[in-house]
């Protein structure tokens, strides 16, 4: 696999934004930067499938990362105190910090140390370089390349419901599982049991009486919906 | 300041010159290391993000990272098999390319189901706490 012309331009510029925006996340100060630089992440990887014509997963990557998931931490930002963000200002890191970059740094350097010496295994070699041009239009063929639209999204689709399927139906499974959970773990804290004492005491003096009126304001609420519907129904009549 | 400025024009003025000749740039190009190379970095500082800070949100975000760099490894293998297909056969490999964008998607998938169920546990502690998340902190060794 080899890469040439533009297509190796776009890769490096595409690489160096995606390691530095991926730098940024971690270490920008202020939460809701790190979610914008963790977007502009997501999308440059989405380009680089584009690049490795893998046009199914950079379509799914953008819609799933850039539309929810990225959407569902900004809200999760939003809906935290203002005052927390003066708390985060003054202790951006742990105390064990430096360890941790430590460890990174040397995960890095071991991976180069172990891949430069595979490098020149991955190239083609001096012979395949002579055969290289009848090589490439199968390679063409296959990938694709010269037609507008590759064949990747019809191959994926295929194996998703031809070998891939019962994956496939149990991820749906985990998915309404999922949703189930986070509606069931973030409900309202009038559902919720409180945990320590003095916020049990202050619940049981302000929100006992205040339950009784919240419910005869809802029912007040939905009477008032259900003769607005009906005088609707009426006058649509 | 200076210093690094000057090193980098003598670095890129050498490039320059020796991006004359054409097997000098033919280096460049970038293969499957390159792109594992890339992932393996931003996987780096996904771990260096989980292990250094403090607030549980960049954590999480942390945690897409090291998966996004994951899922480019896996479309940049599945493009290698799916170009060496015929080579690979040939010396009795079996190779199946179009496994890595299956996984791709599936990983994506329950990333998405884990940010959820994460941000709700997330929600329900600002919700009760009422205070910054790093309190929260008995598994950060």
């Amino acid at each position: 696999m080899q890469l040439y012309g533009w297509e190796a331009i776009i890769f490096y510029i595409l690489a160096f934004s995606t390691l530095i925006m991926g730098v940024l996340v971690v270490s920008s100060r202020a939460a809701i930067h790190s979610a914008l630089f963790l977007l502009g992440t997501v999308i440059n990887v989405g380009m680089l499938f584009i690049l490795l014509r893998a046009e199914l997963a950079a379509g799914v990557q953008i819609l799933i990362y850039a539309g929810g998931v990225i959407l569902l931490l900004l809200v999760a930002l939003m809906l935290r105190q203002p005052r927390q963000i003066s708390d985060e200002q003054s202790d951006l890191y742990t105390k064990h910090m430096w360890p941790g970059v430590l460890l990174a740094l040397l995960l890095a350097g071991g991976f180069f140390f172990a891949m430069n010496p595979a490098q020149p295994a991955f190239r083609p070699s001096a012979d395949l370089k002579q055969t290289d041009a009848s090589l490439s239009d199968s390679r063409k063929e296959l990938a694709g390349a010269g037609s507008a639209v590759s064949n990747d999204t019809q191959n994926v689709g295929d194996a998703f419901y031809k070998t891939a399927l019962l994956p496939f139906e149990i991820t749906s499974v985990l998915l309404l599982v999922a949703v189930i959970g986070a509606a069931l773990v973030a409900r309202s804290l009038k559902q919720e049991p409180l945990y320590s004492k003095s916020e049990i005491a202050a619940a049981e003096e302000t929100t006992e009486p205040d339950s009784d009126d919240d419910e005869a304001a809802e029912v007040a609420v939905e009477s008032e919906e259900t003769r607005t519907a009906t005088t609707e129904t009426e006058t649509k009549e | 300041m200076s210093n690094f400025v000057f090193g980098g024009l003598s670095f890129f003025t050498a490039f320059v010159l020796q991006a004359q000749n054409e097997s000098f740039l033919k280096r460049f190009e970038p293969t499957l290391v390159n792109f594992l190379m890339l992932s393996f970095l931003l996987f780096v500082v996904g771990i260096a993000g989980v292990l250094s800070r403090r607030s549980i949100l960049i954590i999480l975000m942390s945690i897409e990272l090291m998966l996004n760099a994951v899922n480019l490894n896996l479309i940049a293998f599945s493009r290698y098999l799916q170009l060496n297909q015929a080579d690979l056969v040939k010396k009795g490999l079996a190779v199946n390319s179009i496994t890595g964008s299956v996984f791709t998607v599936f990983i994506i998938i329950v990333a998405a189901a884990e940010i959820a169920v994460g941000l709700g546990i997330l929600v329900t502690i600002f919700r009760n706490r009422r205070s910054a998340t790093d309190e929260i902190d008995l598994l950060k060794f």
